[in-house]
């Protein structure tokens, strides 16, 4: 299959070849389809119950996930072990010079309900509306420096940037800021879809009922251009807890959903009857933070002996149960700017914690740090916190829901940021490292820099970055900004995770590499 | 007032249901007071390499997701809800007392102001008003104190206003006053004791209910900071690993049913022993 | 009667209006900014500002809760802005599975609990008079939560004989009671001992009233006039403990929706607060306080017709 490679070792190939590979490039929607199943349904569970039908308001993968079913992009994300894209509406695409994107789209895909048949109009209405100020996108950066879509034909267009912008083949198009919608039907619900079942749909399966707080419900659309899918009906079904999603997927309720870490090892020894467990390696990037600005940790030796008694194996043991690996940054392996390793070793160092800390004049310290509730989070600081004794820390731990949690470190929101500790935090990831490092330039403090790190080094790279279009210097570079990071003494870097499918053998789901679910792909066994 | 204790107590011995309830919660109390001395191992040691243990000899109820004894866990549990139930039951019944007395003896709209108040705090829903109210305050014991006592001192407030009024006017009182007896002496020597009954009973039937209020609270994570091995900890810490070991759900219910059982026998027999009248529900 | 009606109505009215008023202003001074949560981690200050302004969440809290108050009164409960759609809308979804849920727990413990209670009047002080006084102070004692718990576990889990997630499908009557049994008897069974002991008190007490005894002595069957006659009397009380209950009940419910992951009340307000979902908080708090205030003043007027005395007492 010709794939286009995302990962590291993308600069191997030219660029230009890989790109001109694509063109011709059919979807893996169009596999061919033999058993059509009769009387199917897919229940497949996510954490929380995503918002709507219109990507202005999108904010994360829950909304993919639907979007991902009911609506089509330019490309799509490959399923399996490697980030490439595929062609999804575009027959042809590719780079036509370095702020220019060309594309044609292939003839004859229909919106369902009579809406027609699917335009340039309709790719040019579907990206651009994002940047109308009035329109308030919750996505909008991830279109970086998109300025506009010049329609040639019905069928064919010019995609604009203001200047190179790496990530729009790795977020912006094949994520939610590339879904296009139907222009008329947008229009006529007065530019943003607010129903409760969208007027038209392009992808495999429509809405057939949203029943509040509890799931979405597909079903297969008639009006659908590719091949049909296996399911008659797919229920999206919101579980929180990830105890009462595994019971759910026990007894036959759900079949397929995201397990913790905890039940990994179980079900690997006992594998529950008509099920199959799956790991990817995840994206996103958990660290212990510290507040630069915090008066406790003005002395570099302190924020350093912090750094040597936070043991990142035993969190792995105890938090993740050894099936997550220790992370050497903010950037996950095969990724652009991965670090090989740490500045400061893995392994807690107590003796040279306390020599610091004796070095500092510092008899006990007493510090706080703040998580979230959930398993994972409040067992990490446990351990952190029977660890820390031992370099005569004592850390206190604060839990808060997440309400509560992520306006800690916002400057909007009172005083409290200012008085931060540590924090144990995860960002979510797209596969591209200009989404880990534009959360700790020094515009982010009051925002989501909550170490409040500020570094005109790291700040100049992570906009230059942006646009280099070299990936060996762009590797560079962003592996630098993750030492700037560290030398901080502010970042402990856990771990980027692991994603853990747990699902019935009678469907054969399909995921991207991290393992997030692409239920549009999903099959039937 | 030996005299009445000893009978009281006498009494009690004789009812079957309170010797049992007795016994549940001397056992319970004293479990927790020797925490320390019963418990096998230290309830805070983390022992990854027994993680996930069934019950053994060697660990009675199994352990945790850190390898920490259940069992001595459990005691140290024991502590928390006496302290979280003690200190609670106290601070209610106290504002109780007081609101319900000032309802009592002051004026008439003062009465009905106060009256007003408790019946908007009965209004909320325990667990839903626990909920707004943990979001507003920091985690811990202090909080789920604070939900306890906002939620109950209305119903002792209630109870003490009910005695003080139908006693205010009994001519025991009313000639005790013709011959100049101070307001003190009054609440004191005569208010005081015999609202003092009704009032136990409340707090034995309301103990179990603020235990089981701190075990929702923590279970719905808004309790307890994580590692305090209260039972609703122990309960949620269960829940997460539920398939793993069922075992931490079933003895972490377990002591939080016999609390339960013990004090509403208590105060069943309480009831029993010192108003007759109230026999009828709740 | 009508003024007392008038009273209590006037009463509830003013419950409610304090109770959400006193909860709408601590929910506004909560830290944590509904703009951080709801737009997520890509909106930038600018979107943030406008938002606030939109939501007036610069406004002083008095003008905010007069403003919630005129919405109100209006028949608009605001806006979910996490969802663009009518807070309205979300409550009024989620308020018929929380009160299927309720009355069902209620089916549940007027049924088992009248069964038990007249068993034991009628077997009074035998082996089984003694064993269901236990298990009613059993079901008393047992946490809601403790018994969802077990129940998903051995019910839906290692027995599978029922659902473990959501309320079933809409417009199958069949569906939606299958998934309703387990979480109602979750909350029921509670309640189940307190009817019990109830029934069996005013039953053992009417059995001894003279009417009785003169059915009996004209010949009447015993079980005949144990159920006839001592059970109607009884089941009043029973049905007045209910009213009086639906607060616990609505507290079980958070328990029940979250363990069964069904949508309702209790999981929505558990979601809003955490999310900081004011209006959604407010306009299902709203509802919850009303519905029991309504239900506690429906007791509340039944006791007062059927029994005078009541009216003067309070």
């Amino acid at each position: 299959m010709t794939d286009h490679r995302l990962s590291r070792l993308f600069p191997t190939l030219d660029r230009r070849q890989l790109l001109a590979g694509a063109v011709g490039l059919s979807a893996a929607s169009a596999l061919p389809i033999t058993a059509w199943a009769q009387g199917t349904t897919l229940n497949v569970r996510s954490y929380l119950e995503p918002e709507d039908y219109d990507p202005l308001d999108a904010s994360g993968f829950l909304e993919e996930m639907l979007y991902g079913c009911i609506y089509r992009k330019l490309i799509q994300y490959v399923p399996g072990d490697e980030w490439a894209w595929q062609n999804d509406l575009a027959e042809t695409i590719k780079q036509s010079s370095p702020t220019t994107i060309t594309f044609t789209l292939k003839p004859g895909q229909m919106w369902s309900d009579g809406y027609g048949e699917i335009t340039a109009e309709d790719v040019k209405f579907s990206m651009e509306r994002h940047m109308v100020e009035e329109n308030n996108s919750r996505i909008k950066p991830d279109l970086g420096p998109f300025t506009h879509v010049e329609v040639t034909d019905s069928h064919s267009g010019i995609i604009h940037m203001e200047r190179p912008f790496a990530p729009i083949w790795s977020i912006a198009l094949p994520y939610l800021a590339g879904t296009i919608l139907c222009k008329r039907a947008t229009e006529e619900a007065g530019g943003k879809i607010t129903t409760a079942v969208p007027p038209t749909v392009s992808g495999p399966y429509r809405v057939s009922e949203h029943r509040l707080g509890e799931r979405w419900v597909l079903e297969r659309n008639p009006d659908y251009s590719g091949a049909a899918p296996d399911f008659d009906r797919v229920d999206i079904i919101a579980i929180v807890d990830e105890s009462a999603a595994e019971i759910a997927k026990e007894a036959g309720d759900v079949d397929f959903t995201a397990i913790g870490p905890g039940s990994v090892q179980r079900l690997q020894e006992n594998p529950p009857a008509n099920s199959q467990l799956t790991l990817h390696p995840a994206l996103s990037y958990t660290w212990v933070g510290l507040n630069l600005n915090n008066p406790k940790f003005e002395d570099i030796r302190v924020r350093q002996a912090i750094m040597h008694a936070i043991d990142v194996p035993s969190i792995m043991q105890a938090a993740y149960f050894d099936v997550a690996e220790p992370s050497t940054g903010i950037i996950a392996p095969g990724l652009i700017g991965h670090r090989e390793k740490t500045l400061i070793p893995q392994q807690a160092d107590f003796a040279r914690a306390r020599a610091l800390l004796d070095e500092a004049g510092i008899d006990r310290l007493a510090i706080k740090i703040d998580v979230l509730n959930n398993v994972t989070a409040t067992t990490s600081a446990q351990v952190m916190q029977a660890m820390m004794t031992n370099a005569g820390i004592d850390l206190e731990i604060s839990v808060h829901e997440s309400g509560s949690f992520w306006s800690l470190g916002v400057a909007a929101d009172g005083e409290r940021w200012r008085d931060l500790e540590l924090t144990f935090k995860r960002f979510s990831m797209t596969p591209d490292p200009y989404y880990a490092t534009a959360w700790f330039v020094t515009n982010q403090i009051g925002d989501w820099n909550w170490e409040q790190f500020s570094n005109e080094e790291f700040d100049r790279l992570h906009e230059e970055a942006l646009s280099e279009t070299d990936n060996e210097k762009r590797d560079a570079m962003y592996r630098r900004m993750q030492d700037l990071m560290e030398e901080s003494g502010a970042y402990r870097f856990i771990t980027h995770e692991v994603t853990a499918n747990l699902y019935a053998d009678t469907i054969t789901p399909a995921t991207r590499p991290d393992g997030l679910p692409m239920v549009q792909f999903f099959r039937r066994a | 007032m030996t005299h009445f204790r000893y009978t009281l107590l006498g009494r009690l011995l004789a009812d079957p249901m309170a010797v049992v309830a007795i016994v549940i919660i001397s056992g319970l109390v004293l479990a927790a007071i020797f925490a320390d001395v019963i418990a096998p191992h230290d309830f805070r040691a983390m022992n990854m390499a027994d993680r996930f243990a069934p019950p053994s000899w060697h660990y009675w109820l199994g352990t945790d997701n850190l390898g920490r004894d259940t069992f001595s866990r459990l005691l140290q549990g024991g502590r928390i809800a006496l302290y979280v139930a003690m200190t609670a039951v106290s601070i209610s019944a106290l504002i109780g007392l007081v609101l319900g007395m000032l309802a009592g003896f002051g004026p008439r709209w003062l009465d009905n102001t106060l009256l007003f108040f408790f019946d908007t705090l009965r209004a909320y829903p325990t667990i839903i008003l626990a909920l707004a109210l943990a979001a507003l305050l920091p985690r811990g014991l202090s909080t789920v104190i604070i939900v306890v006592v906002v939620t109950s001192f209305s119903e002792y407030g209630r109870v003490v206003r009910t005695q003080t009024l139908s006693l205010k006017n009994a001519e025991f009182i009313l000639a005790e006053r013709a011959m100049g007896a101070s307001f003190g002496r009054i609440v004191f020597h005569h208010i005081l004791p015999n609202v003092l009954g009704p009032f136990f009973i409340l707090a034995a039937m309301n103990l179990p209910v603020v235990i089981t209020i701190e075990a929702g609270m923590s279970f719905l994570g808004i309790g307890v900071p994580p590692g305090t091995p209260s039972w609703g900890a122990t309960l949620k810490d269960g829940f997460d690993f539920i398939r793993t070991t069922p075992w931490i759900i079933l003895s972490g219910g377990l002591p939080l049913i016999l609390v339960t059982l013990g004090f509403t026998f208590l105060g069943e027999a309480l009831r029993d022993q010192l108003d007759p009248k109230l026999r009828k529900g709740r | 009667m009508l003024t007392y009606t008038l009273q209590r109505v006037a009463l509830a009215l003013a419950i409610v209006f304090v109770a959400i008023s006193a909860l709408f202003t601590i929910m506004v001074t909560l830290p944590g900014d509904p703009t951080t949560v709801l737009l997520g981690p890509r909106a930038t200050p600018e979107i943030r500002a406008e938002f606030r302004l939109q939501m007036g969440l610069d406004n002083p809290i008095y003008v905010q809760l007069a403003d919630f108050w005129g919405r109100v009164l209006a028949g608009d409960l605001g806006t979910d802005y996490y969802r663009n759609r009518p807070v309205a809308v979300a409550v009024f979804s989620a308020l018929p599975h929380t009160t299927a849920l309720v009355f069902g727990a209620i089916f549940w413990s007027a049924s088992l609990g009248i069964v038990l209670g007249a068993f034991s009047a009628d077997n009074r002080n035998s082996l089984l008079d003694r064993v269901t006084g236990v298990l009613s102070v059993a079901f008393i004692a047992a946490p809601s939560f403790v018994v969802a718990l077990y129940a998903l576990l051995l019910f839906s889990v290692t027995l599978r004989w029922f659902p473990t997630i959501g309320a079933g499908e809409p417009g199958d009557i069949g569906s939606r009671l299958y998934h309703l049994i387990l979480p109602s008897l979750a909350i029921g069974l509670a309640w189940v001992g307190y009817v019990a002991r109830i029934v069996r008190a005013s039953m053992l007490e009417t059995l001894s009233e003279s009417y009785i005894r003169t059915a009996r002595a004209f010949g009447l069957p015993r079980r005949v006039v144990i159920y006839n006659y001592a059970l109607r009397v009884a089941i009043l009380p029973a049905v007045q403990v209910l009213g009086v209950g639906i607060g616990g009940m609505l507290s079980a419910a958070v328990f029940a929706e979250i363990v069964f992951s069904r949508p309702g009340i209790g999981s929505l307000i558990y979601d809003s607060v955490s999310g900081r979902n004011y209006p959604v908080v407010m306009g299902s708090m709203l509802v919850a306080i009303g519905f029991f205030v309504t239900c506690a003043l429906i007791a509340d007027l039944i006791n007062a017709a059927l029994d005078p005395r009541h009216r003067t007492k309070s």
